[in-house]
């Protein structure tokens, strides 16, 4: 939308956003807006759902009751943050005639991607660990600048999610400490899976921008959709994490990071960004097993959803 | 694509404990008042404890909304709180440690502080 050429409604809901305003789905909306808001809401929802598969391995094999009981329940939070986030992007979406329908064919079908995190591999305790512990924590860093955001159902939904992340961040800074804590085997096991995680970490904030903002940052950071940029979020994550993982005696996999004494600023070996392109456009190590299995649980679940939607009750 | 699911909206209101109101909560996406009370528990009770939940289906709420709200300012209302009076807690004070005598008239050299001007 360029500001010059604004009608007065598109002028008014700009003036609305900068004064604070919160947007509710049925207040007038620039189409750009609405389709900025679907875009990042669905693929947030995708991955909360898509999030759930590489920790549910661990389910049957969590190492006492307690870690069962408790990864079960992250488990089922994210599939939960999922819920909330497509009812969101449901009410979007409905000028469209679209509906949850559309979200889910559009993961199948590759058009809605999900967050690159979500399609490694988790092959031992210590992945569940460091999943928690440093994915979900690079999330809520994502996720508290969101907090903000000027769509008042998202922020809602974030707020709720959020709460929860809190819990997840814990048990898996609980499961890494135990680690951590425990035999040389299970330090090693720990390492590894930092080691494994350290690149896809860095990747999930996106690429730097190197001071050229993209068509959609721009137009999300104009709209109060988001506030920050992919590398302030990611020079967070490095202030907040990096001395703690080095006060558990492990070694970040990159000889090359540092922080500026002065300007705070942390300098780091660049992950292989065309490997996150290939990673979110599904050609990742787990991409294909995973959505494989969420297709055919949606499709074997099919039968139900019809006989709910048929029941007597219905409507 | 031609079948789609037929499901509603409802919006879920919770009581936290006796003496709160119904607060709204979230919304779910249901086929029937009984599947959305079921719903709204798995996703916003897996911790919290509620007295009461509500479940109302979307179309059935009639709300004023931004639109009616809009240009619409509220007019100043001072006279309906208690914002104007704060000066009466000087007075008490006042007349605590200085009693009026019987006749009204003050107490031997005291005056009052925070009259009203009018």
């Amino acid at each position: 939308m360029l500001e010059e050429t604004l009608t007065d409604q598109e002028a008014y809901f700009l003036e609305r956003v900068d004064r604070g305003d919160r947007i509710e789905a049925d207040d007038w909306m620039p189409e750009d807006y609405r389709q900025q808001l679907v875009r990042l809401i669905a693929m947030h929802a995708v991955s909360e759902i898509m999030g759930a598969l590489p920790e549910k391995e661990w389910v049957p094999r969590a190492p006492t009751l307690y870690r069962k009981l408790a990864i079960t329940a992250k488990v089922q939070d994210e599939v939960g943050h999922g819920q909330l986030l497509i009812r969101v992007a449901e009410d979007l979406m409905r000028p469209w005639g679209k509906n949850r329908e559309d979200i889910m064919d559009d993961l199948f079908t590759g058009r809605l991607k999900y967050h690159n995190v979500f399609h490694m591999a988790t092959p031992t305790w210590a992945d569940a660990g460091v999943i928690g512990w440093l994915v979900d924590g690079a999330a809520v860093i994502t996720q508290g600048m969101s907090l903000s955001c000027s769509y008042a159902p998202y922020a809602r939904a974030l707020q709720r999610i959020v709460e929860e992340e809190g819990f997840h961040i814990q048990h898996g800074e609980s499961i890494c400490m135990a680690l951590a804590e425990g035999t040389p085997m299970q330090r090693a096991m720990l390492q590894d899976a930092l080691n494994r995680w350290w690149p896809a970490l860095l990747m999930f904030f996106g690429p730097p921008e190197k001071n050229q903002l993209s068509t959609h940052q721009l137009r999300n950071i104009r709209y109060r959709i988001r506030s920050k940029t992919n590398e302030e979020l990611r020079q967070r994550f490095f202030s907040k994490y990096v001395h703690r993982i080095w006060s558990l005696g492990l070694t970040i996999p990159d000889p090359t990071l540092y922080q500026d004494p002065v300007t705070k600023e942390w300098t780091y070996a660049q992950p292989d960004w065309e490997e996150f392109r290939q990673i979110v456009n599904n050609r990742g190590p787990r991409s294909e097993a995973r959505l494989g299995l969420r297709s055919t649980t949606y499709q074997e679940g099919e039968w139900v959803r019809r006989t709910i939607a048929l029941s007597p009750t219905a409507g | 694509m031609d079948e789609r699911l037929d499901f509603d909206v409802y919006e879920v209101f919770a009581q936290s404990d006796s003496l709160s109101p119904h607060v709204h909560v979230f919304n779910v996406l249901a086929s029937s008042p009984d599947m959305a009370m079921a719903l709204a528990e798995e996703n916003f009770f897996r911790r919290a404890e509620f007295v009461s939940l509500w479940v109302v289906r979307r179309d059935q709420i009639h709300q004023i909304g931004f639109h009616d709200r809009e240009g619409f300012q509220k007019t100043p209302k001072a006279y309906r709180t208690t914002d104007d009076y704060k000066y009466l807690r000087d007075k008490w004070r006042y007349y605590r440690d200085h009693p009026m005598n019987p006749d009204g008239s003050p107490a031997a050299g005291g005056t009052v502080d925070g009259t009203m001007d009018d």
